[in-house]
């Protein structure tokens, strides 16, 4: 699933990044690879961006919806 | 190892991590700092005295990674490779080690001597995150010392440890990344032709052609060093055949991999300290209400504040001009010298009246706005909006900068890092009521017409601005890439870093538009004293007169405003020969909107398109001319109709 469809407030693991090489190379740049765990943590009305949170180094992001349906992730059930 | 000359020492950083604040801390008082508005958006070259030495302290713009293609980034990197420095100061945001360590294992595979600052202690430890600097001095094999630049803990120590590195002049060394990425690395190492321009080391050298964008120096490296290209292409697509991925990727994989072992090893996060005020304030500026809810409530403060501090300054600093004025008008009689004489006080007045009341404030504010860290959340509010102009969040701050005065607004368009985005930035900012436009709307709408006409009045050149950007966007083919822009965590906004943004962008501003305001101003003096105004009255006449529907007095300020724009008022005074309480009597409530209207779309000012050419080219300065004509006809015919 992109992450315009993932849950809110749950581990996401970053399963691949999509789209053309500068908004990868951004994304990685800023932190976010393949295999990241990330966390939304919010979105804007009217088909807003969403926010992200990288759970390793802590850092949000807030990612047009175009971007974000570029981000594949899934689910990540913790161990408990 | 000393050397003669002055040491010149680099500071460099992921954005928000508090470089500026330490970089102030260790040049601010002492530097004589200068700007440069042409080469970066923030660049400052200061030559400071720490305890008897000389240091040349070079500040540059915050960036993710050495391998950008953010234009404001790419400042940074022909710094650091064109100008070798003897020092790179690597400030890293503590409370997000693991990002932070990508960009400062890249510096260690440059291999300059450096300093790492962790910077920002407090926050990692407020977020419950416990670092080991010992540890990570070890694993990294430069200093690292650690910091809080806004308290000005451990900077002493950071500026030791930055003088014995110099003495020493050590290089640090890379890690070595996976085995076969190594290989392909020292592939290309071997086929760099002998006098290929080596960046610190041919390793470095190496990993930066494979992993950059296109090639390093495009086609150019073809012609020169065809063999070298080739294996760079082969090298490129081994490791994508066998990692399954393009080898910039796998590249940055293996650093943020590393970046991420490093900050493990090095450092461990408490049971559950979260930030919670943090996380809680942020979910009510944020919220999907409440958020708009307080946007709007800080957009009115800030322009209340502003007006309310500008207006009464303005008059403050006018009166004295005036006077002169009035002196010299007995002194000099009526000839061409009173005519220039007048023609550069107005000038000077004018860039004077404009920047101190109305842009300094803005400026401080939206400096203000952007420490506490509140203009990136304003960015995500209003992405949903920019998206229907045909842009997004990250157009807002210079949106916001273009209602005080379009000229810096224009130059902070260099934040955008697509050529898309920018140009149609750029392209509307000449729309948005600049102070000068504004101070216009005050005194003939809402002083004429009441309060309500001029918000009225806001509010459709705010749609008019969208609807401008809407069509645009129609025929710009390429999309915009869409948002991605770091939310920072909010911290309580330093006045001594505020007060420098305000001056650097007060100084950048000067420097470009007063000789401009100046020369316009003298231009307009010589057409009254040649009466030339009253011929380009005439010529304008039909579209005036017959067009608009408004006085035949009033072709040149219409047309020649754009000149002195923070002036039109006056000089339509003057033209219809009345002073401001009497305006009324000699025209009429429709020809005072129509005036308005026109003046607010006409060419901004001379400055501003000057601005336009600089930043984006001729054939854009000279579309957003056109278009600004066109569109002032329009709407201010359109008024007439309507009204």
């Amino acid at each position: 699933m992109t992450l315009l469809d993932a849950p809110h407030n749950t581990p996401l693991r970053i399963v691949d990044l999509a789209g053309g090489e500068s908004v990868r190379r951004r994304l990685m740049a800023m932190g976010f690879h393949k295999d990241d765990l990330v966390e939304l943590d919010g979105q804007a009305i009217l088909r807003g961006p969403v926010l992200v949170r990288s759970c390793r180094s802590d850092t949000t992001v807030a990612l047009g919806r175009g971007v974000a349906q570029k981000v594949l992730v899934e689910p990540v059930h913790e161990p408990s | 190892m000393s050397r003669p000359e002055v040491p010149a020492v680099i500071f460099i950083g992921q954005p928000n991590g508090g470089k500026s604040t330490l970089f102030n801390s260790i040049a601010g008082p002492k530097a004589e700092t200068s700007n440069f508005p042409g080469t970066s958006i923030k660049h400052t070259h200061s030559r400071v005295n720490i305890e008897g030495r000389l240091l040349d302290v070079i500040d540059l713009p915050g960036t993710y990674s050495l391998c950008t293609t953010d234009p404001a980034e790419q400042i940074v990197l022909s710094h650091l490779f064109a100008e070798r420095p003897d020092l790179v100061v690597n400030v890293v945001d503590a409370s997000t080690l693991s990002r932070g360590l990508e960009l400062t294992l890249e510096l260690v595979e440059l291999g300059y001597p450096m300093v790492v600052a962790l910077n920002m202690m407090d926050v990692a430890e407020r977020k419950g995150v416990q670092i080991d600097t010992a540890a990570v001095e070890r694993l990294l094999g430069v200093p690292v010392v650690a910091t809080i630049a806004a308290h000005g803990r451990g900077v002493k120590e950071l500026l030791d440890r930055a003088f014995a590195a110099l003495e020493k002049g050590q290089n640090a060394r890379a890690r070595r990344f996976s085995d076969d990425v190594e290989e392909q690395v020292a592939e290309v190492e071997k086929s760099l032709p002998a006098g290929f321009p080596i960046v610190s080391n041919p390793r470095f050298t190496a990993v930066k052609l494979i992993e950059t964008a296109g090639h390093a120096c495009g086609d150019f490296l073809g012609e020169v060093a065809p063999g070298l290209k080739a294996a760079v292409d082969r090298v490129r697509r081994t490791i994508e055949e066998r990692r399954g991925a393009p080898a910039y990727e796998v590249i940055s994989a293996e650093r943020h991999h590393q970046a991420m072992k490093l900050a493990e090893e090095t450092s461990r996060v408490l049971h559950g300290q979260r930030l919670t005020w943090d996380k809680r304030v942020d979910a009510v500026l944020m919220h999907p209400v409440l958020g708009y809810v307080i946007l709007a409530a800080v957009f009115l403060a800030f322009f209340f504040i502003i007006f309310k501090v500008g207006s009464p300054l303005e008059s403050l600093l006018l009166g004295p001009f005036n006077k002169l004025k009035a002196v010299l008008a007995v002194r000099l009689g009526d000839g061409l010298v009173f005519y220039l004489a007048e023609g550069l006080i107005q000038g000077v007045g004018g860039g004077v009246a404009i920047v101190l009341p109305y842009f300094l404030p803005l400026l401080f504010l939206m400096a203000a706005l952007e420490d506490l860290g509140y203009l990136a959340r304003a960015g995500f509010l209003l992405d949903a909006f920019m998206h229907r102009i045909g842009l997004h969040g990250k157009s807002v701050s210079p949106f916001i900068l273009g209602f005080g005065c379009n000229v810096p607004a224009i130059v902070a368009t260099r934040i955008l890092e697509s050529h898309r985005d920018r140009i149609l930035t750029s392209v509307l900012i000449p729309f948005i009521p600049c102070s000068a436009r504004t101070t216009i709307i005050l005194a003939l709408v809402a002083f004429y017409l009441g309060p309500l006409w001029a918000m009225g009045f806001y509010a459709a050149n705010i749609l008019i601005v969208a609807v401008i950007g809407w069509i645009i966007s129609l025929f710009l083919k390429e999309p915009s890439p869409g948002l991605i822009l770091e939310i920072p965590s909010l911290k309580a906004p330093r006045i001594v870093s505020i007060l420098r943004k305000t001056w650097m962008q007060v100084y950048a501003f000067v420097k470009f538009a007063w000789p401009i305001l100046i020369g316009g101003s003298l231009v307009l003096s010589l057409l009254s004293y040649f009466r030339a105004d009253r011929w380009i009255n005439d010529v304008l006449a039909p579209l005036v007169v017959k067009g608009l529907g408004l006085p035949h007095e009033l072709g040149v300020t219409l047309v020649f405003g754009f000149l002195r724009k923070e002036l039109s008022l006056i000089m339509m005074l003057q033209a219809l020969g009345v002073d401001y309480q009497n305006l009324m009597t000699v025209i009429s409530r429709e020809q005072l909107v129509v005036f308005t209207v026109f003046i607010s779309f006409f060419i901004p000012c001379l400055s501003t398109c000057a601005i336009l050419w600089k930043e984006i080219g001729r054939k854009w300065a000279l579309v957003s001319t056109g278009l600004s004509i066109t569109v002032a006809l329009a709407l201010s015919w359109l008024v007439r109709l309507v009204l």
